[in-house]
């Protein structure tokens, strides 16, 4: 049984009536990884996530989770899964521990000293009402609920919305610990900061077709950065467009700055040897651009 | 920003209910005249000018005139008010329910200019659809061919706007005093319902007439509009009471913190704020309230099983004995003036026993309308509501399946029904009791069975509806609009021995038309009732089963 992937679909697809949602999604998410999905607003993240969970019905294609078919066994997939939706809503009028217990004893065998222990580290007010929390500390309380059940696969849809950066760590701890345990955690997100720093994988998503999958490692790799240098001193451009990877290239008053994607021990060397380099700054390469690589790969091989 | 916009967007999402709610009552009435018409004229003419005054029919008209005051008197006014008040009390306290008030202020508007476009929505709205009924009234006699006579039809329909502004007001007030939907709705619901029942009990009796005066409805129809023509008097009380409420809503809105998302206190909230009482109450409900579906959903509708039983326990049971008891003679005295078919013509109740008046007071409309209430309420928001406050995709990541959440939720239906069921039965044992009317118990029971089966026809099709669109406004006004007009069919049915095959598609036939307090339980009519239930409860399953769930 735990030889069998965490999520695997096969040509999963999903229109809302003429509008396709999902198209042909194969997607393979192994046991024991933090799997990043990762597409702009509307991509159809959430309809994969909501068709995992069998809230919305695929209309052709088939999906597993953990073996079983999401469609054919939801209530024995659910027992073993955590989720966090994206369009969060709870029940106003429960306080957190309320809500926690609720689902709690919907689910059973939930053991209450952890919970406690989650609560703690997330440090999560569970007296208040949800409807008087504000919505990082009502994510706390999702997350608490989807954490709480040591579940082998959480089903994360854009978990971070909210936290500060000092739970944001506390939580990617708390991901890191699911994967050391051989525990899966499938993270939906528009960003990629958010998910290079926990993710071993990550499956790029846009228009509801999946556009890769790869390593975090090769993704960053790939990735265009705008790189700026700052030289005491006029430089001469030369060297910096002779770089391969580098185009871009210009100059205004010993500021060099460069679309870069190529060997940045490389381009630090060339640096080093033009000029004295007083400053470097590297503005990380949001989605966008990465899907750029993407297509200008595509279109290379094409 | 220009709170113009506030207006159109308000009668833009309003509009279709009012239309609705007209065209229905338009056509109500012409089904009514055609019935009474045919029905011929000849008896009535016959009556003495007192009797016809009691029953409210105007000198020199045609019988068909009954159904203005059935038509436009009752349903309109109670469906107008009950439309005021919902849009009153979406006004302000809506939009912070939603969540969307915020918003709405963070444009360059000040809080009353806001309230003050809702407020102009309201009249706008209720102003249409008054208008709308006066054009239905003075259409049908026209379409029909029937005389009206001195019929006074656009009064009525005066009368039943100004009225139902002023509970329009009354929820906009309170919604904008407290910033919560639900008071700002129950309050001015139950305020249309007992002063409907007061405005039309009071009277009967010497000893407690004078109190009508302070009895809103008695404003609305006291002088008998339909006869007397407008009541400008009357008119001005129920103004000052929209003056009023108007100026409450201002000074209750600038004076207070907006809520984020409204929420409500109970008093077990209470309880467990308080550190002397928190361990009591945190054992009391604090864990019952989420140790499942069934009871989460339970204690989410119990304030309003609370006010619905008790109302109908102490007032439509309890307080209806000695109230008979009281008036026994002068009913005896009125009916022995009407001519049998009279009575047969006006609603067939003879309320000269205490069965008849239990009937007519009790079990003909209130009973229905709190059971089918309660079943309604639960039922249409059982995974529709869910689904709209977009709880349902956390609810069912548990180890749950959608029939079981929907199972759980059908229970609550069916209990809070029974529980209504139970309270009419005690009150109405309690009421035989105090006035000393020896009405027979096994009797009573069935009754309250039979009204019991009626509420989980209604909950089984709001059930349905909810289960099968995920649509709360779909339930509930699906729901209410096949009560209405199966009531209509069966009143009116009953009244032609041609129309004798239309009864049998209604409901309210087989609740009432053998008349269970005096002839015990129906077995047949119950058993129609009862599958008819089970199949829409049954069905509402797969087809909630098969569908992709709504994200919000």
């Amino acid at each position: 049984m735990s030889g069998q992937p965490a999520i695997q679909t096969r040509g999963l697809t999903k229109y809302y009536g003429d509008f396709p949602a999902l198209v042909d999604l194969d997607l393979e998410v192994h046991r024991g990884e933090v799997f990043g999905f990762l597409g702009p607003n509307g991509a159809g993240k959430s309809t994969t996530i909501r068709t995992l969970l069998d809230e919305i019905r695929a209309t052709r294609g088939s999906a597993t989770i953990l073996g079983m078919d999401t469609h054919a066994q939801p209530v024995e997939i659910r027992r073993r899964i955590g989720y966090v939706p994206g369009d969060l809503a709870m029940y106003p009028n429960l306080t957190g521990r309320d809500t926690l217990r609720y689902f709690a004893n919907l689910r059973g065998g939930v053991e209450w000293a952890y919970v406690e222990q989650l609560s703690e580290r997330l440090e999560a007010d569970l007296a208040k009402k949800i409807g008087d929390l504000s919505t990082g500390n009502r994510q706390k309380v999702a997350l608490i609920q989807a954490f709480m059940n040591r579940p082998d696969l959480l089903l994360l849809d854009e978990p971070n919305s909210g936290l500060d950066p000092l739970m944001q760590r506390e939580f990617q701890d708390l991901m890191r610990e699911v994967v050391a345990e051989d525990r899966t955690v499938f993270l939906s997100s528009h960003t990629l900061s958010e998910v290079e720093r926990v993710a071993d994988r990550v499956g790029i998503i846009r228009h509801g077709e999946l556009v890769t999958v790869e390593g975090v490692a090769k993704l960053r790799a790939k990735a265009i950065r705008r790189i700026e240098l700052a030289f005491d001193g006029a430089v001469d451009l030369a060297p910096f467009e002779a770089l391969p990877g580098a185009r871009e290239v210009t100059a205004t008053d010993g500021r060099v700055s460069l679309s870069f994607d190529g060997d940045m021990e490389a381009l630090l060397g060339t640096a080093m040897s033009t000029g004295a380099l007083r400053d470097l700054s590297t503005r990380e390469a949001d989605l966008e651009e990465i899907f750029l690589t993407y297509y200008r790969d595509a279109q290379v091989v094409a | 920003m220009s709170t113009t916009a506030v207006v159109t967007r308000t009668v833009h999402d309003r509009w279709v209910g009012i239309v609705i709610a007209t065209v229905s009552i338009g056509l109500l009435l012409v089904f009514g005249m055609a019935v009474y018409a045919d029905i011929g004229t000849d008896v009535y003419q016959s009556l003495p000018e007192a009797v016809r005054s009691v029953m409210g029919i105007p000198a020199g008209a045609d019988s068909a005139t009954l159904a203005y005051n059935v038509m436009l008197g009752t349903m309109g006014s109670l469906t107008l008010a009950g439309l005021a008040v919902s849009i009153g009390a979406s006004a302000i306290a809506g939009e912070e329910r939603e969540g969307t008030l915020g918003l709405l202020l963070a444009n360059p508007a000040s809080r009353t200019s806001v309230l003050v476009a809702k407020i102009a929505a309201l009249v706008a709205l209720i102003g249409a659809g008054g208008l709308a009924l006066w054009g239905a009234s003075e259409l049908a006699p026209v379409l029909l061919d029937v005389e009206v006579g001195a019929a006074h039809a656009g009064a009525v329909a005066l009368h039943v706007t100004v009225n139902a502004l002023f509970y329009g007001f009354l929820a906009v007030a309170i919604g904008a005093w407290t910033g919560r939907r639900s008071l700002a709705s129950g309050v001015p619901a139950g305020l249309i319902v007992v002063s409907f029942m007061l405005a039309g009990l009071l009277p009967l009796l010497e000893s407690t007439e004078p109190f009508v005066n302070v009895v809103p409805w008695h404003y609305f129809d006291g002088s008998q509009p339909l006869l007397n023509g407008v009541d400008w008097g009357d008119l001005a009380v129920l103004l000052v009471g929209v003056a009023v409420f108007a100026a409450v809503s201002v000074v209750g809105l600038r004076r207070r913190d907006l809520l984020a998302r409204a929420l409500g206190t109970s008093l077990l909230d209470h309880l467990r704020a308080d550190p002397r009482t928190r361990r009591f109450a945190e054992r009391l409900a604090g864990s019952t309230r989420v140790s499942s579906i069934a009871a989460k959903t339970a204690t989410e509708h119990q304030g309003l099983l609370l006010i619905v039983a008790g109302l109908m326990f102490a007032l439509m049971g309890l307080l209806m004995g000695p109230m008979y008891a009281a008036m026994e003679g002068g009913i005896a005295e009125l009916a022995g003036q009407l001519p049998e078919d009279v009575l047969a013509f006006v609603g067939g109740t003879d309320m000269s026993t205490p069965e008849g008046f239990y009937r007519s007071e009790t079990l003909g409309l209130m009973a229905p309308i709190a059971v089918i209430l309660i079943g309604t309420v639960v039922a249409a928001r059982a995974v529709a509501g869910e689904e709209h406050n977009a709880t349902l995709g956390l609810l069912l990541a548990n180890p749950i399946s959608r029939t079981r959440v929907l199972r759980e939720k059908t229970l609550v239906t069916v209990l809070f029904v029974v529980v209504v069921g139970l309270a009419t039965f005690a009150g109405i044992a309690g009421g035989s009791l105090l006035g000393g009317l020896g009405m027979s118990l096994p009797n009573i029971a069935a009754t309250a069975v039979m009204l019991v089966l009626l509420g989980l026809v209604f909950g089984g099709l709001a059930l349905l509806l909810g289960a099968a669109t995920g649509q709360v406004r779909t339930a509930v006004y699906g729901t209410t609009a096949v009560a209405v007009v199966t009531y209509v069919i069966d009143a009116f049915a009953s009244l032609n021995p041609d129309l004798a095959d239309l009864r049998l598609l209604s409901p309210f036939y087989y609740y009432r038309s053998t008349e269970p307090l005096l002839n015990g339980l129906p077995w047949g009519h119950a058993a129609v009732l009862l599958a008819a239930a089970v199949v829409l409860t049954a069905a509402a399953f797969p087809l909630f089963a098969r569908r992709d769930l709504r994200q919000s």
